[in-house]
């Protein structure tokens, strides 16, 4: 017994002690990844849910910054008014136009763009640097230039007469305005649009291609069947987030338009920056910003099952 | 597996009350300050010989004045210090909003007079009435102009550093084209409306290729354009001051906006290019420079620069107009200017820093470095205005200036009004119609931010 014991004994020792090492390891490795994880953890924590769960407190408040006294609870009456809010309700509409112009035409332009920067040809390199530059310059810097080409005097309109054609009122006119400021905004998005769907053109196997080929696939064929279903994971990326930053549309509507003609431009995040730093109203601005992050999560969310295909 | 199940909900709660914990605690920190002076702020709590001052704009030449000259020559005389920011006016509001709600606001700070009352009346700035009496009396007289817009409810808050207002800029060579003497400008606007229409120039199409008179149409133009319509026909835009309400739906306001909307709209129009904002463009793109115009409202400092830059232009410059048998009257008066922050600990010395520039001398020197009208009336024998009959015409004008009113919630009551006034510039509603609704409107704006404290 004695024999065959103490073995047994060892061995549950040994098993006792491994199961330990093991323990240790494991728990030394989560502390060293939760060491790796903590900055990044904290900043995040500290610059950016704080800021959000401040905004949403503040939502639920009546407090202009200039005065002395703390915010005002007054719970949801925030949200409440902006449901009869009708210039809430139009800035809506007018971000929601703003997207779709946008969307389909940068997207189906930087595709058309990454398929022909896709083929080998002599100053392939330049030219797709070339569609990138206006990526890298910034979005206030490229609304002074269009704002300048849109003038009166602009660019535009000299071209226009050059051709004898009469001027016309980009930014002045109720009917023209968004969509001024939609045409700038799809060539601003059309080179990291580009870039990211040629790094997903170039993801897909050649080898289907040429088995589509055999299989006597034609061009349209091989696009409909092979490089849309390649595609579809880093379409359905530049979708949703494109949709995030154009319905955060601010900084070029601010230099073009300031919200105008008649308001036909006064999107929901300038109606936000108004109501906040002009007139001075947190607790309001602060429930119209949390309405626009439900609704883009919202659109994102429904952009990103429509194209990836993922049932709920 | 199972110790690992015991602790990590363990570890998650801790970690978990920690987060809620400071959480609680920002969240607490901030809805309990009072937004006054915080310690470690950058301007209220320094030391009282140190100034944090920020001036509004960032026009060059105003900053290589300032930060050359000015704050030098101050700063040899007290032996303070001075820190200057210049922030560009777009973005001064949300800095100084930022800054007293943390409670680091400078010592002194600029604005334009239309923001004063709601820092005023959220108990942020200094009545600098007592500092006021140390001047001498012929002091305050000399800018008796210029001083009352910068008061709220009768306390004087902000000290203009310029005086502010437009005046209708035209060319004279246009006039002599059109058979028109340029020395004999019109006195009425209804005589302008005449002139502009002989001046105005249409394309085969009849599309307007230079304007007649261009009045400003942007968001904030427009209003202001308004304004000086309404002060010439004798009527106000708001009346009272806690609450003030709207007094422009009158007849004068109907005068007024009727004629403002002939000007794009009527038959024929004399003026294109309606809601661009031509005010705030270099002199180079100003539609009397490019030639897109005869006649333009204009600032003093956009006047005096195109005539710099243009004199073979013969830039002139009218007096005030008025409408027939009645008074001129033109948007003016208190320009940007200067305040000092309630909670600054160096109160003595911010009002040292203002009153220096308030020294003939200085202020002559700041006016007549950026191009604006002097605060003085003694300037008027200044060089600086007498070689400019561009500056002449306007110093000669400041017996017409009416002040934009000083209540708490102008700026978004200014904004409200110019809504409906583009509905008007763009016939959706008439004149009558737009001030009626325009009006309620207001008055609501204008109740809200007094019950609040401010805008």
């Amino acid at each position: 017994m004695a024999a065959v014991t103490a073995p047994a004994a060892g061995t549950a020792s040994a098993a006792a002690e491994g199961r330990r090492d093991r323990r240790s390891r494991r728990n030394r490795t989560r502390w060293i990844g939760v060491a790796f994880v903590a900055p990044a953890a904290l900043y995040l924590l500290v610059f950016q849910l704080v800021p959000v769960l401040y905004g949403v407190a503040l939502s639920l408040t009546e407090y202009s910054p200039l005065s002395r006294g703390a915010p005002r609870p007054v719970g949801l009456a925030n949200y409440a008014a902006l449901l009869d809010d009708p210039e809430f309700g139009q800035a809506l509409l007018v971000t929601g136009r703003y997207v779709l112009m946008v969307l389909p035409l940068t997207v189906a332009i930087a595709l058309g763009l990454a398929l022909l920067a896709n083929r080998p040809f002599r100053g392939v390199g330049a030219f797709r640097s070339a569609l990138y530059v206006p990526h890298i310059v910034s979005l206030t810097v490229v609304s002074m230039v269009w704002l300048w080409m849109y003038s009166p005097d602009g660019l535009f309109n000299e071209w226009l007469t050059g051709l004898g054609l009469p001027e016309q009122r980009w930014l002045l006119q109720e009917d023209s305005a968004l969509a001024a400021a939609s045409a700038m905004r799809v060539w601003k998005a059309l080179g990291s649009n580009m870039v990211l769907l040629l790094a997903g053109l170039q993801g897909i196997p050649r080898e289907l291609y040429e088995a589509a080929s055999m299989d006597g696939a034609g061009a349209w064929n091989r696009f409909r069947y092979v490089t849309l279903p390649g595609l579809r994971p880093m379409l359905t990326y530049v979708v949703a987030m494109d949709i995030v930053y154009l319905a955060q549309g601010f900084a070029e509507i601010y230099v073009l338009t300031q919200g105008g003609p008649l308001g036909s431009t006064t999107t929901v995040n300038y109606l936000i920056y108004t109501e906040a730093f002009q007139y001075n109203s947190f607790g309001s601005a602060s429930a119209m910003a949390f309405v626009l992050f439900a609704l883009i999560v919202s659109f994102s969310g429904l952009a990103v099952r429509g194209i990836s295909g993922r049932k709920s | 597996m199972t110790t690992n199940h015991r602790h990590t909900p363990g570890r998650r709660a801790v970690l978990g009350g920690a987060l809620g914990g400071a959480l609680t605690g920002l969240s607490a920190c901030a809805f309990t300050g009072d937004g006054s002076a915080a310690s470690g702020g950058a301007g209220p709590s320094g030391p009282a010989d140190h100034l944090v001052v920020w001036f509004p704009g960032t026009n060059q030449t105003e900053i290589d004045l300032v930060t050359g000259e000015i704050v030098p020559a101050f700063e040899e005389r007290t032996g303070a210090t001075v820190d200057v920011t210049y922030l560009d006016w777009g973005d001064m509001s949300t800095k100084l909003n930022a800054a007293f709600a943390a409670g680091t606001a400078p010592d002194v700070f600029g604005h334009g007079p239309a923001a004063v009352a709601d820092f005023a009346v959220n108990d942020r700035l200094e009545d600098l009435g007592p500092y006021l009496e140390l001047l001498e009396p012929a002091d305050l007289e000399d800018m008796d102009a210029a001083l009352p817009g910068g008061r709220v409810d009768g306390t004087q808050y902000l000290v203009p550093l310029s005086i502010q207002g437009s005046l209708i800029a035209y060319r004279a060579g246009d006039f002599r084209e059109a058979g028109l003497d340029p020395d004999d400008p019109p006195r009425t606007w209804e005589d302008l409306l005449e002139v502009a229409r002989r001046l105005t120039v249409r394309d085969g199409a009849g599309t307007i290729t230079r304007s007649g008179l261009l009045l400003m149409s942007d968001a904030i133009g427009r209003q202001q354009s308004f304004a000086a319509l309404l002060a010439s026909a004798g009527g106000r835009q708001v009346d009272g001051t806690s609450p003030a309400t709207a007094a422009f739906d009158s007849p004068a306001g109907a005068t007024a906006l009727d004629y403002l909307v002939t000007l794009f709209a009527g038959d024929p129009a004399v003026a294109a290019d309606l809601g661009q904002n031509y005010s705030d463009l270099p002199p180079e793109q100003q539609p009397l420079v490019t030639g897109r115009a005869s006649m333009t409202m204009s600032t003093a400092v956009r006047a005096q620069s195109m005539h710099d830059a243009h004199p073979e232009l013969d830039l002139r410059v009218m007096q005030p107009l008025a409408f027939s048998g009645g008074e001129p009257g033109v948007l003016g008066g208190a320009g940007p200017g200067l305040m000092i922050n309630k909670d600054s600990a160096a109160k003595e010395l911010a009002w040292e820093f203002i009153s220096h520039l308030l020294q003939p001398e200085v202020s002559g020197e700041y006016t007549r470095g950026i191009g604006a009208i002097p605060v003085r009336a003694s300037s008027v024998d200044d060089p600086y205005v007498q070689g400019s009959p561009v500056m002449t015409a306007f110093v000669q004008a400041a017996d017409a200036w009416v002040p934009n009113p000083n209540v708490p919630g102008w700026v978004q009551a200014r904004d409200t009004l110019s809504g409906f006034l583009e509905q008007a510039l763009n016939e959706r509603l008439t004149p009558e119609e737009a001030l009626a609704q325009a009006a309620p409107a207001v008055d609501e704006v204008l109740a809200k931010a007094a019950r609040a404290g401010g805008a």
